[in-house]
């Protein structure tokens, strides 16, 4: 078997990912779909501004964490079946040199939409559960007419089938596109160290050399990890700002989502970049580095983009918020304003420092965990 | 002097749990040359991994100079591994993504040694500095692997088959590499082999059998690398 069930198992980040997706995405889709089957049952003027605010922010909602999210699904779908090809390299080698075609290999790697059907399942079916408590406070203060809840096959389709087709297909294809590599380059891992050299060659330290070579090497990473906390900074401080904008539950929902995303994220890159270099790891152990040194030379490359990302994703949520005040509420009667938020900012950082550095020194005791032994029986 | 008493490893638990070391004794002078000799399976590999400090014994002490490295804790264990022992692996492991100057230069950075590149030259890759570890066949990359131990001067160098992956001509030229090497500074050295011939090259020579040392003897003139049978 090409693909195991364990390996399915571990994508529990993308099961995770589109789960948060389709759950935001189907409750207020969904809304949006049965408060339009009320507006000619709207008569005043108040109403139906508030009716246009309310289509408006179903929009902008699930346009925003769906998109967001399938974005991040995508990214990390073509990541992880990278690490997969890449930490599989030898034995994909050895297949396609007994005789498999590339076709023969990458049709397997469409189990990779299962972890996608799980979750947006179970996201579409938690939607349903908790749509009677979005509906009631939507429209608490009842401006509109009740509004029911109907199950729209369509929508289920689009946000559990369509994903789930998709994102097997994608997996096939980009495999068979990574498959492309000669095999016997495959089975010498010549890929996996595709050296990218800088310009310049001074004279630095080991540490900064590894550290600096890391970095140059996984630029995938580096987008992953600024985009993870891109998306965290963002969705944190956006549902801190919103709650005069929006409902609560709103809020809570999209603060939730985005600490969810960010430490699925920086786990699976964290994994991923001490996985890749586990030898490298041990091999500065045995020459006796300190773990702490090894952590610093593997994954401290990498903070500095989190920062990077952090800033982005600030001034990201800050400019949106501003279009959404201006754009989407400005038929409402009493006009909001909308300023940043520099306490909700500096405790957003502050957290994410805090989460971020645990999980470094969660690796860094793993680290010390790691023995010669494991590598050598590799 | 290493001093080695009474070393017992076990591998596995419960029903599968083997012993792979049965107690064994020994004690090593510095700037001797040891051969360890025995059949694959014979636990001269976890022999070698436990008195470099590289994984802990069940029970039995490892003394360098009167220091158990067995009782040390996670930073004497460190710093005693970057003080004093050098090691060569049958894979070589280099560092992938560096150039062989750089991996040369990760042991050499852990004792601020400047003169690393000299060694380079020693072991004939000066015209390689900037090569990366995949470019270079298997004797080359052992080679760097030679250098990079040596370069942290360390007190013990440790091989593990380091010709294990090589052919006659290129192993009997990094042999020769490494017998020239230790004569010239002078540390103590413990090579694992299974090639009765590669014997010849050392002073004390160590014969293992499941988990036992069955033979110990030294020899009076020690041959070099061109003359020994492969
Ligand atoms: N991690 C391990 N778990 C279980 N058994 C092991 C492990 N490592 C080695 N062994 C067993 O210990 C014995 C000695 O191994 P090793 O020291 O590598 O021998 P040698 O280097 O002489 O070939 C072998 O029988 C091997 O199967
Ligand atoms: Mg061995």
């Amino acid at each position: 078997m090409i693909v195991s069930i364990k390996d399915i198992f571990k994508m529990i980040g993308m099961l995770i990912v589109s789960f948060c997706a389709v759950i935001v995405c189907a409750m207020f889709l969904n809304y949006h779909l049965d408060l339009v089957t009320v507006e000619n049952l709207i008569t005043t003027e108040l109403s139906r501004n508030f009716y246009k605010a309310q289509l408006s922010t179903a929009r902008v909602v699930s346009g925003l964490s769906g998109g967001c999210l399938l974005l991040t699904t995508v990214v990390l779908l073509c990541f992880y079946i990278g690490h997969y090809i890449g930490t599989h390299q030898k034995q994909l080698g050895i297949m396609k040199a007994l005789g498999y075609t590339r076709w023969g290999v990458a049709k397997h790697f469409c189990v990779f939409g299962l972890p996608i059907l799980v979750g947006t399942a179970l996201g579409y079916l938690s939607a349903h559960l908790l749509m009677p408590k979005l509906y009631e406070i939507q429209n608490k203060d009842g401006y509109l007419p009740d509004v029911a809840i109907n199950f729209h096959p369509g929508l289920c389709a689009a946000l559990v089938l369509a994903p789930t087709i998709f994102f097997a297909l994608l997996a096939v294809i980009y495999s068979f596109v990574k498959l492309k590599t000669p095999a016997l380059a495959l089975i010498r891992e010549q890929s996996s160290h595709k050296i990218v050299t800088s310009k310049k060659d001074r004279d630095r330290p080991f540490l900064d050399e590894l550290r600096k070579s890391n970095v140059r090497q996984k630029k995938s990473l580096v987008f992953f990890i600024t985009f993870a906390v891109f998306c965290f900074a963002a969705m944190t401080q956006m549902s801190c700002s919103m709650d005069e904008l929006a409902s609560e539950m709103m809020s809570v929902m999209i603060m939730a989502i985005g600490i969810v995303l960010a430490v699925v994220i920086l786990f699976i890159a964290t994994t991923s970049v001490v996985k890749a270099n586990n030898k490298t790891i041990t091999m500065m152990k045995v020459f006796g580095y300190s773990a702490k040194e090894c952590t610093s030379a593997v994954l401290n490359g990498y903070r500095p983009w989190a920062y990077f990302g952090f800033a982005l994703g600030t001034f990201y949520q800050y400019i949106l918020l501003k279009l959404m005040v201006t754009v989407v509420f400005k038929d409402l009667s009493d006009k909001l304003e909308y300023k940043f938020d520099v306490p909700v900012m500096l405790i957003t950082l502050v957290v994410f420092a805090l989460l971020y550095e645990l999980i470094m020194f969660a690796y860094t005791k793993q680290m010390e965990k790691l023995s010669v032994k494991e590598i050598m029986l590799d | 002097m290493i001093k080695i008493n009474n070393l017992h490893k076990f591998y596995g638990n419960g029903e599968s749990r083997t012993e792979v070391l049965k107690g064994v004794s020994l004690n090593i002078k510095d700037g001797d040359f040891v051969v360890i000799l025995g059949a694959s399976g014979s636990g001269k590999s976890t022999f070698l991994n436990v008195i470099s400090g590289l994984e802990p014994a069940d029970a039995g002490t490892v003394c360098y100079d009167d220091k158990n490295i067995c009782e040390m804790n996670d930073t004497e264990m460190t710093l005693f591994r970057k003080d004093t022992i050098g090691y060569v692996f049958q894979q070589y492991f280099l560092l992938p993504n560096l150039n062989v100057d750089k991996n040369v230069k990760m042991g050499a950075d852990l004792t601020k040694n400047t003169n690393y590149r000299s060694l380079i030259e020693a072991v004939g890759l000066a015209d390689k500095k900037k090569k990366y570890p995949h470019e270079l066949s298997g004797g080359e990359q052992q080679r760097v692997s030679i250098a990079r131990a040596l370069a942290k001067q360390p007190k013990v160098l440790f091989l593990d088959e380091p010709t294990g992956a090589l052919d006659e001509a290129t192993g009997r030229m990094v042999l020769d590499l490494i017998c020239k090497l230790q004569k010239e500074l002078g540390f103590t050295m413990v090579m694992v082999t299974h090639n009765q011939n590669i014997a010849r090259m050392a002073n004390t020579v160590i014969s293992m059998n499941s988990g036992r040392i069955v033979e110990e003897y030294t020899n009076s003139s020690p041959q070099s690398a061109y003359e020994i049978a492969w």
